[in-house]
């Protein structure tokens, strides 16, 4: 059976870029269908959720972290798991620098714009992820 | 030298959980909450960060009172602060506060629609409400 | 670790400040070392303006004046006109920050240092800075009127 690619956001809730990530993950969800993408809560991995720890330690793991800290990274990585791509939302703004979020949450046009674009690279990111083999058990 | 500012703030820790869709309206309720409702008795926990072992966000949890904000019965906010910091002064279930009031969850993680306003509001009303026990009570 | 620095804990946030530089009003600092003075932005600004995704600093070889501009750094939420707090020539700029800016965020006191000049009068320029005893209060005043702005 063919791996599939989990997706985690860090999802804070201080900065856009927590919203951004989210977005962008539900966004290719929807382009490739849970089969394939799909993602689950970084909280519930860390609490040891036994589901959640099948899923992760089982497949293919791309993390999507907003800032420098890396949360999301760390906390994979903290449970024995090494992620296969860690991508930064920020890295995506550098190359867009006119587009700004207009808010933590409610982002705007501009930010679902930079959505959109984080989307599209996470897109490439998965297909190659699954393109190296990775996607076979 | 550390000193600290005295003012008490009650530290508000969402899950931000990505799988439902009340992990959506716990950032949605909290942030109503920050910005909105308690802006001056309230600060968010960043619950990955905290995860992460940020220092700050640690120390935090473990001098100052703390709620925290679950999506579903998994509890993984209360989990998680009761492991690294301490127990949480309350913990909200926000699927379990939507039946008790008999609203209906969004329909999706996603986006949420206006109709899903009353259920933010419920569960921001009741956060601003445990903040006033905890300001009121110590 | 503990001894090397002055701090205040408000909320969450642990604003630091280094016992052994001196600072200038406009939230930056330097240091002199081996005859040259390095330059960087305070803990506090960092934390004010958010993650650094941007920035333009002048290039070595480059002249400024004592708190002439000295480039920008951009984040998601604003632009900050920075400047050098003591006159001279550049002798290095943190190539480090031109893959990673955000040292400056991780670390604004040691890896986020932004550049090295060749002071043309350090013990005049000196004079105009303050050090961290004095800098400090001065720091909690501006946290405390942030704090009010919300």
């Amino acid at each position: 059976m063919r791996k599939k690619v989990v997706l985690l956001p860090c999802s804070g809730i201080g900065k856009a870029y927590g919203e951004m990530g989210r977005q962008a993950i539900y966004e290719l969800i929807e382009d490739f269908g849970t089969e394939e993408v799909t993602t689950t809560c970084l909280a519930r991995l860390m609490i040891e959720d036994p589901d959640t720890k099948d899923l992760v330690q089982g497949n293919t793991v791309i993390t999507v972290d907003g800032c420098a800290k890396d949360c999301a990274r760390k906390n994979v990585e903290f449970t024995g798991k090494a992620v296969d791509r860690a991508l930064r939302v920020i890295d995506i703004f550098k190359d867009n620098r006119a587009l700004k979020p207009e808010g933590i949450l409610k982002l705007g046009e501009p930010g679902f714009k930079l959505v959109h674009m984080l989307a599209q690279k996470l897109k490439e990111e998965v297909e190659q992820a699954r393109g190296k083999g990775k996607g076979d058990a | 030298m550390l000193d600290q500012f005295k003012q008490v703030k009650v530290g508000v820790i969402p899950c931000n959980g990505e799988e439902i869709c009340e992990g959506t309206l716990t950032r949605f309720a909290c942030r109503k909450v920050l910005d909105l409702l308690r802006p001056h008795d309230t600060v968010t926990l960043c619950l990955p960060l905290f995860i992460s072992g940020d220092k700050g966000e640690q120390n935090f949890a473990k001098t100052f009172p703390t709620i925290t904000v679950d999506g579903c019965e998994k509890r993984c906010s209360q989990k998680s602060t009761e492991r690294l910091s301490g127990r949480p002064r309350h913990a909200i279930v926000v699927s379990e506060l939507l039946k008790e009031r008999s609203l209906q969850p969004p329909r999706s993680r996603r986006t949420l629609e206006e109709k899903d306003q009353a259920a933010i509001d419920l569960v921001a009303e009741e956060i601003a409400k445990k903040v006033d026990e905890i300001l009121k009570n110590g | 670790m503990g001894n090397d620095f002055l701090e205040v804990t408000h909320d969450k946030f642990v604003f630091r400040v280094r016992k052994d530089y001196l600072y200038h009003p406009e939230e930056c600092w330097a240091k002199e070392e081996n005859g040259l003075i390095i330059i960087g932005v305070t803990d506090f600004l960092q934390k004010t303006v958010g993650d650094v995704a941007f920035l333009e600093l002048p290039e070595a070889g480059a002249e400024l004046a004592r708190e002439g501009e000295a480039g920008t750094m951009e984040t998601i939420k604003t632009s900050v006109m920075l400047i050098s707090p003591v006159g001279g020539i550049i002798k290095e700029v943190n190539g480090g920050l031109d893959e990673n800016p955000q040292l400056i965020n991780t670390d604004p006191y040691g890896e986020g240092w932004l550049f090295k000049i060749v002071p043309g009068d350090w013990e005049g320029d000196k004079k105009f800075l303050l050090d961290a005893q004095t800098y400090f209060p001065k720091m909690e005043a501006k946290i405390r009127e942030e704090m009010a702005k919300k």
